[in-house]
């Protein structure tokens, strides 16, 4: 699976909304159940699915889909 | 502790079908942020076929809660009470300052925190009387003076620990609640993997994943207790499990079972039986094999921690092992889902998990015998919120029952071979030293139970004290040994009429007609209190289907004709006297 797709599978895991309802503009401002603590719960699933640490002040960007693409796509490479 | 991830434990959650299992009502009070619990909680819940509703306290606000200024948070049927109270939250002094504090200031934080403590455990015991299970305060891991604090008594550590056994006498002194100790899971996780610093900053969540998911298993130890799932009985494979290697072929000499390697993996595995064994777990061996090639190592084998003296039951034969443990689970009278069933071979392992799924299984990987020892002491499995003196009698028991049976084979009908047991019986009120057994008997009873009604020592001691209800209990002992107490029976009064809350005989002793007398007495004694009749009530469970005709049998009339019945016993009619067999009643409940 791409990293795009594991992304999505694990919001919408999370998050308890269906797949196809993720995509990169699902953020804390539209997805109801992604509020504070459901945000810890997303970024615990994403290190331990790609298995790497974000940095505190990453964790606080997070907030929306496209973001955490790009945090993660340059963790995953570099 | 579990190996899915965290993500999986979400989904399974999300898929699961939860609306007809009966719920577990789990209200947490906290200082911190502990919510990423909530899902291990809940999957944990799930394994143990419940729906677990989680009421989550407001932030820091451990006392106001305690005194009753949260509606909802407690209800009626609140089972458990988590108690998270970081220290850095109470005493951030104690917590990071220590080195500035002078014995005087430490003093008078330890008081204030120890009133705090007392005050929680009064006030909350006043709204609800559910199981408490109070996390202990973490020692620090680089603590306030260095080496120094190791060196006296009273360093911060010396502070934390002293804290630590005020909350659990505390604890000990209410009845339902327990002290659950946070550092044995800090040990078990690791100091650096225990913390997640970027959220302790960001949200004032202390913990990691890890930490969360140890907290959860070590809370569920007690909540699986409390509900009657822990385990009863141990069944082992022999090869490659008490010893390496396979004794039909490898002969006495050539199995490895010594002090030292390789042989010191399965030594220390066998010890690691002995605990449970000395616990009141029932110990069971389920080999394919020649019984005597077994027999041969337990008898002659120096390094056998094992002896023959410690099982309970086996089945050594070449018989498919789900039919095996079925019969082992039938010998001992005891559910498939009492026991946990131990074997290398992943071939076994996956047809019992298949053919009879109500039985755990664990699998001890052949290559990593190191790790034996672990996987059986870290399983969680055969925990009990008390370890009384019965339990640790109960092999001895299992050994006397041996004996029984081989006296039944040889007596030429049934009433003589009672007759032969000699058997006494006791029946008296309800005490404080009886107590736990009663409790523990509530919670685990599920064979012979008219109403597997489960209750607490604190619901106990309630009826107890109550005017318009009568607890008693039942003690049998014989010519091979005594079985203590094994029957329970809570009698509630209303106008004239008495109902049998609860009616139960431990599995261990049917078959003797001990029910028998039971009854009479319950009778007896409603005659006593002038009741115009019994009332017995039966509610079906996937257990106790033998005890369905119990009150016609025992000359009751049905009143309702539903699946649950109710029964009467009018007392205008005769008392039958109790079966002559028994050797001698003492019945300390009547005149």
């Amino acid at each position: 699976m791409m990293l795009k797709e594991k992304v999505f599978k694990i919001v919408s895991q999370v998050m308890n909304v269906p797949f196809k309802e993720v995509n990169e503009r699902s953020s804390s401002d539209n997805l109801g159940r992604w509020d504070s603590l459901q945000h810890i719960n997303l970024i615990l699933a994403l290190e331990e699915e790609f298995k790497i640490k974000f940095t505190a002040e990453e964790i606080a960007q997070m907030g929306n889909v496209s973001i955490i693409l790009d945090i993660l796509q340059n963790k995953v490479t570099s | 502790m579990f190996n899915i991830t965290y993500a999986e434990v979400q989904d399974i959650l999300n898929k699961a079908k939860i609306d007809h299992l009966p719920k577990l009502n789990i209200s947490i009070l906290r200082n911190v942020i502990v919510e990423s619990i909530v899902p291990y909680l809940k999957f944990l819940a799930y394994k143990m076929d419940f729906s677990a509703e989680i009421r989550m306290g407001d932030y820091d606000n451990i006392v106001q809660e305690s005194l009753g200024m949260k509606e909802g948070i407690f209800k009626k049927e609140t089972d458990c009470v988590l108690i998270f109270m970081k220290l850095e939250n109470l005493s951030w002094n104690l917590a990071r300052n220590f080195p500035a504090l002078s014995a005087e200031e430490v003093k008078n934080e330890v008081m204030r925190i120890q009133e705090a403590i007392a005050n929680i455990h009064t006030g909350i015991r006043k709204q609800t009387d559910a199981m408490l299970l109070w996390h202990g305060f973490e020692l620090p891991l680089y603590p306030g003076l260095g080496i120094w604090d190791s060196q006296i008594p009273m360093g911060q550590a010396g502070v934390i620990l002293e804290l630590n056994n005020f909350l659990r006498t505390a604890l000990r002194s209410i009845s339902n609640a327990y002290y659950v100790d946070l550092n044995l899971c800090l040990t078990r996780v690791g100091g650096r993997t225990f913390y997640d610093d970027r959220y302790w900053h960001i949200g004032r969540a202390p913990y990691s994943r890890e930490a969360l998911c140890e907290i959860a298993s070590e809370d569920f130890k007690f909540i699986r207790s409390l509900k009657g799932k822990g385990k009863k009985c141990l069944v082992l494979d022999c090869d490659n499990v008490l010893w390496g290697g396979i004794i039909g072929e490898d002969g006495m000499s050539g199995i490895k079972l010594s002090k030292t390697y390789p042989g010191s993996s399965y030594y220390e595995f066998q010890q690691e039986v002995m605990s449970l064994y000395n616990r009141g777990i029932l110990i069971a061996l389920c080999s394919k094999n020649n019984a005597e090639d077994v027999r041969e190592v337990f008898r002659n084998h120096s390094d056998m921690v094992l002896k023959e003296k410690h099982i309970a039951a086996a089945e050594i034969n070449w018989e498919d092992k789900a039919t095996s443990l079925k019969k082992v689970a039938a010998n001992l009278n005891i559910g498939l889902e009492s026991l946990v069933f131990v074997d290398d071979s992943e071939f076994e392992v996956n047809l019992v998990r298949t053919a009879i799924p109500e039985v755990t299984v664990i699998h001890l990987p052949k290559d990593k015998s190191v790790e034996y020892r672990n996987i059986l002491a870290s399983c969680g499995l055969f925990d009990t919120l008390i370890v009384s003196a019965e339990d640790r009698k109960r092999g001895t028991m299992y050994k006397a029952e041996a004996q029984r049976k081989q006296l039944q084979s040889q007596a030429p009908d049934l009433e003589a071979y009672l007759k032969s047991l000699e058997m006494v019986i006791e029946v008296k009120f309800a005490d404080n030293f009886t107590l736990p057994r009663i409790t523990q008997l509530t919670q685990k009873t599920n064979q012979f139970n008219l109403t597997t009604r489960r209750y607490s020592e604190a619901d106990i001691k309630k009826y107890m004290e109550a005017m318009d209800v009568d607890v008693f209990s039942l003690r049998l002992m014989d010519k091979f040994g005594d079985s203590g107490f094994v029957g329970v029976c809570i009698l509630k009064y209303t106008k004239q009429k008495a109902v049998i809350d609860t009616l139960l005989l431990s599995c261990r002793i049917l078959g003797r007609g001990v029910e028998n007398v039971f009854v009479i007495q319950a009778l007896k004694l409603a005659k006593q209190r002038e009741c115009e009749a019994v009332i017995g009530e039966f509610y079906p469970t996937a257990k106790n289907a033998q005890v369905k005709d119990f009150f016609l049998k025992q000359g009751f009339e049905l009143l309702s004709d539903k699946a649950e019945g109710h029964y009467r016993f009018l007392m205008n009619q005769p008392i039958r006297e109790e079966p002559s067999y028994f050797k001698k009643v003492s019945s300390h409940i009547y005149e």
